[in-house]
């Protein structure tokens, strides 16, 4: 395993609110400890006319906002912990504040997980992968936040409080007010708790890695399309391009991620098939458990975020490009032609059985902006997109960071204008300045 | 003929000509005789007429009708196949029915990126069954499967028996195309690219019970077939081994593809219906578990299966030895609803979920109110993931029985909400449940999902008087209040 100069999350959590790099700041910062005091503070901000922005683990102060300062940074970080767990429910109730590994950490003495794998689990809290709708390689076999939220408790910006959803794994009372939350950027109210169904924790697990030369990409091209036709099931199958395999592996090619997730005989199963079916001649390699546990966690630190990105010479950036899943390896291929020699290099991984891409782009400010311009133009004439999910205040003023509104955005301006009618919450952070 | 079609003629008023010229005189009904069938859905009772019922061949024929209705102040609902159970689709304001039985085409498969476009009257089950020549199949199954539509599963977020392991229809959604209350045509996550920017609007029309929108064409995704299957039969001598049983795989760390049960009541119904197994009559309940996935692993799996069977004093437990034989046992769960037909003139049907854990106490207060009612209920459910079946039988030509049945209903759906459960886990609310919303709702929870209605819908023609109860006092007052200030 040979991670390379793997940023370190900066632990003073006040430091976060200093630097003024990514904005969507506070002149106030309050870090409530209730739920009654959430709503307080929100009833009365409404009433004043002020604005507020809410902040968990702080790593994502780069995703989209167009102010650097609020009147109030509603920090969410002390309103943490699992609220109710019944382990034979296989459901959770968490609070917003508590990161993603604290919850897997309490769930794993219950052999249990909350399927879902953001980057930066030390950091990233529930609440905040939840608004923002985070997700990772493994999305592919387990789905992704709209799949496992069964429940929310939100504060609207005039301080009433909402349940949605609720607490059984099946649910169809009412409209699916949960889906209105997740990825809405904190824009139409203050999660307050969130319910989650969980899964088993694999019995088994691995991790098996193709490494795959330029001139092999169609052979692999072909072969991922014989796995998707055949019926082992991986977790993930996330391609890798150049740049990131370096950084991972210390190796110059594209490399496929397949991990397998299930009782021993069926992984030992599935690794067998890829090793009797890969293409001749490409080089492969099996992580045990421990090293794919190790190396997913590593994965999981690989982008940048607000928390750790503090450099001034080069320009960081994190897209996010969603696409039809086989559309991955053209992305892989425009990725090659805007790299260039000290000037921008990109990092990218994308899910073959999802259609999320990352790219992420560093260095000169001109390059990355070029880039981001690129992969949108592409992405959208395939009828995807290409998002910013990172990006320094200054920038996210030249680059709109969601791309273009849809047709239907006076459905979005009607929702907003539904729920959070003074622009109180989250203000200009999301799609279209809502 | 031609001289009965110049009778109708001129008894059409405009609204029904105008509607008759955007799909044609083949395409619309309107006589009373013709609308009988229409006056309800799977839920039968309540009954209402409708204006007429209009058959469109595709998106701009729906855009034109609705634009019409719009304009006019026509109440207005979408139909698919009408199997709905709790009615959704009957026209309580006697409104022009959209029917979606004529744009039932398969538009496109995409194997290569696992999705599958469909117009909404295409029939669920007939999706698998274009496909799975090629391997792959499409997970919601709902028991009405074989006739129920795409479109509406989409409205109520339908499940199924195999949902435990899969998921229900919103986890399979990939793209909407729907016609908005106002007539106007969006595309929603076009190409079924996942998590489109902005608000997840599929998501909420997902499950909405065609309340914000008419959905005219669904991109889904398909799965390809599991490699192997294995399915367990295990009869209990009391229902609480039962549930213990089901608990038991669950903590074991095992995801069946579905977990089902039955009990005595149901086995009897089964047992006198179509599809009989030759269940023993004495016993108290049964499991039907099914694991499907690699082959390798599913032995171990299976093994484990029988031992938590065993340490719960299961009476007898076998595993189905042939594909006919898990048909049979299937069939036989599948056509569960309609076999209470065989020992009981009329029944009801409800649809609470619990937590898991609850299924005990929650099984024992149902067969209370069993007694206390006078009726026997059948209880065949969804164990796995708590959603409960509860099969009250009665006799509608009994004065009052009927209303006991109803009463009997929402007793279950209370028993359900008081443990922290749900009043439907996926037959929907429609007219059947709108007042128990109120179990699990509060008047600012139902205000804040009716003003999203007002985003979409903001006349309310679409489907009114579905889903939510009727506005309490408390709400009304507040509304004018709020109007009032507005109005400053």
């Amino acid at each position: 395993m040979e991670i390379q100069d793997m940023p370190q999350a900066s632990t003073a959590a006040s430091s976060i609110f200093k630097d003024e790099k990514f904005g969507n700041d506070g002149a106030e910062v309050v870090a409530p400890e209730s739920e009654a005091d959430i709503a307080d503070i929100l009833r009365k901000a409404n009433k004043d006319g002020k604005k507020v922005a809410i902040i968990s683990g702080g790593t994502k102060r780069g995703y989209g906002g167009l102010k650097n300062d609020y009147d109030i940074l509603l920090s969410l970080s002390q309103y943490k912990g699992v609220v109710e767990h019944t382990a034979g429910d296989m459901t959770v109730t968490v609070r917003p504040g508590t990161t993603i590994k604290e919850l897997q950490d309490f769930l794993r003495e219950f052999d249990q997980m909350a399927s879902i794998d953001p980057a930066w689990p030390e950091q990233a809290t529930i609440g905040g992968v939840i608004a923002a709708n985070e997700s990772g390689p493994k999305r592919m076999k387990y789905g992704s936040a709209r799949d496992l939220v069964i429940g929310l408790r939100v504060v609207y910006p005039d301080g009433t409080v909402i349940r949605t959803g609720g607490k059984v794994v099946k649910n169809v009372a009412g409209y699916d007010m949960n889906k209105l939350f997740i990825g809405s950027m904190g824009t139409l109210g203050v999660i307050t708790e969130i319910t989650m169904k969980l899964r088993p924790l694999p019995k088994c697990e691995s991790l098996v890695k193709l490494f795959v030369s330029k001139e092999q990409l169609q052979d692999l091209k072909t072969f991922v399309v014989k796995i998707q036709d055949s019926m082992i099931e991986p977790a993930t199958l996330e391609m890798v391009n150049p740049a990131l395999s370096k950084k991972l592996f210390n190796r110059d090619t594209y490399t496929l991620l397949a991990a397998f997730e299930d009782v021993e005989n069926s992984v030992r199963y599935q690794e067998q098939w890829i090793k009797d079916n890969k293409p001749e001649g490409m080089a492969m390699d099996v992580s045990s458990e421990t090293e794919a546990t190790a190396f997913w966690n590593a994965f999981s630190k690989i982008a940048p975020n607000s928390l750790t990105d503090y450099e001034s010479n080069r320009t960081r950036a994190v897209v996010k490009i969603g696409s039809k899943n086989m559309n991955v390896f053209e992305w892989l291929a425009e990725a090659e032609t805007l790299q260039k020699a000290n000037l921008l290099t990109i990092e990218m991984h994308g899910g073959l059985g999802h259609g999320i891409t990352n790219a992420i782009c560093t260095g000169v400010e001109s390059e990355v902006k070029q880039a981001i311009v690129r992969l949108r133009y592409r992405a959208e004439d395939k009828k995807g997109y290409a998002i910013v999910k990172h990006l320094p205040y200054t920038l996210r003023h030249e680059i709109d960071v969601w791309g273009h509104k849809p047709a239907y955005f006076f459905l979005f301006e009607g929702i907003k204008k539904k729920n959070d009618p003074n622009n109180t919450l989250n203000h200009q952070r999301f799609v279209g300045g809502i | 003929m031609f001289r009965s079609r110049k009778k109708k003629q001129t008894r059409k008023d405009v609204h029904v000509a105008q509607l008759e010229a955007i799909v044609g005189p083949t395409e619309i009904l309107y006589e009373k005789e013709d609308l009988l069938s229409y006056d309800c859905d799977g839920f039968t009772v309540h009954k209402a007429m409708p204006k007429a019922v209009v058959f469109p061949k595709n998106t701009e024929e729906v855009a034109a009708i609705v634009r019409y209705c719009s304009v006019h102040d026509l109440p207005f609902l979408a139909r698919g196949a009408g199997t709905g159970l709790s009615g959704g689709a009957i026209p309580l304001n006697g409104e022009v029915i959209i029917s979606l039985g004529k744009m039932r085409n398969l538009l496109s498969v995409d194997y290569e990126n696992r999705q599958a476009v469909v117009q909404p009257g295409f029939v669920n089950l007939k999706l698998t069954n274009s496909i799975s020549s090629k391997g792959y199949y499409y997970a919601p199954d709902p028991s009405s499967q074989y006739v129920c539509t795409i479109g509406g599963n989409v409205a109520e977020n339908a499940g199924g028996a195999h949902c435990l392991k899969y998921g229900v229809t919103t986890n399979h959604i990939l793209g909407l195309e729907v016609v908005l209350p106002n007539g106007e045509v969006i595309e929603i996550s076009d190409g079924g690219i996942p998590d489109s920017p902005g608000y997840d609007l599929m998501g909420l029309l997902t499950g909405s019970e065609g309340t914000l929108g008419i959905v005219t064409k669904i991109t889904v995704r398909i799965l390809k077939n599991p490699q192997g299957k294995q399915t367990v039969l295990a009869y209990f001598d009391n229902v609480e081994d039962g549930s213990r049983a089901v608990s038991g795989i669950i903590s074991a760390g095992i995801v069946p593809a579905a977990l089902e049960m039955m009990d005595k009541t149901a086995i009897e119904g089964v047992e006198a219906g179509a599809y009989p197994v030759g269940h023993p009559k004495d016993i108290d309940a049964l499991l039907l578990i099914e694991v499907d996935g690699i082959k390798a692993g599913i032995d171990e799996q299976i093994e484990e299966i029988l031992a938590v069977c065993k340490s719960r004093n299961v009476r007898e437990v076998k595993v189905a030895e042939s594909e006919e034989e898990r048909g049979k046992w299937w069939a036989n769960r599948k056509t569960g609803f309609g076999a209470m037909g065989a020992i009981s003139p009329d029944y009801l049907v409800q649809d609470g979920v619990i937590p898991r854990s609850k299924l005990p106490e929650v099984l024992k207060r149902i067969s209370e109110i069993s007694k206390e009612s006078g009726l026997r209920i059948a209880n065949i459910f969804h164990a796995g993931d708590g959603n409960l079946h509860p099969l009250i039988l009665f006799d509608s030509r009994v004065p009052g029985e009927t209303e006991k049945a109803l009463e009997a209903g929402t007793a279950c759906l209370k028993a359900c909400a008081d443990v922290g459960g749900s009043i439907t886990g996926e037959h929907g609310v429609g007219i059947e449940k709108k007042e128990e919303m109120r179990f699990i709702f509060t008047d600012e929870e139902l205000e804040a999902q009716t003003r999203i209605r007002e985003v979409f819908n903001p006349d309310d023609l679409l489907n009114k008087g579905k889903l939510f109860p009727t506005p309490s006092r408390c709400m009304d007052v507040k509304k004018v209040v709020k109007d009032t200030v507005a109005a400053k």
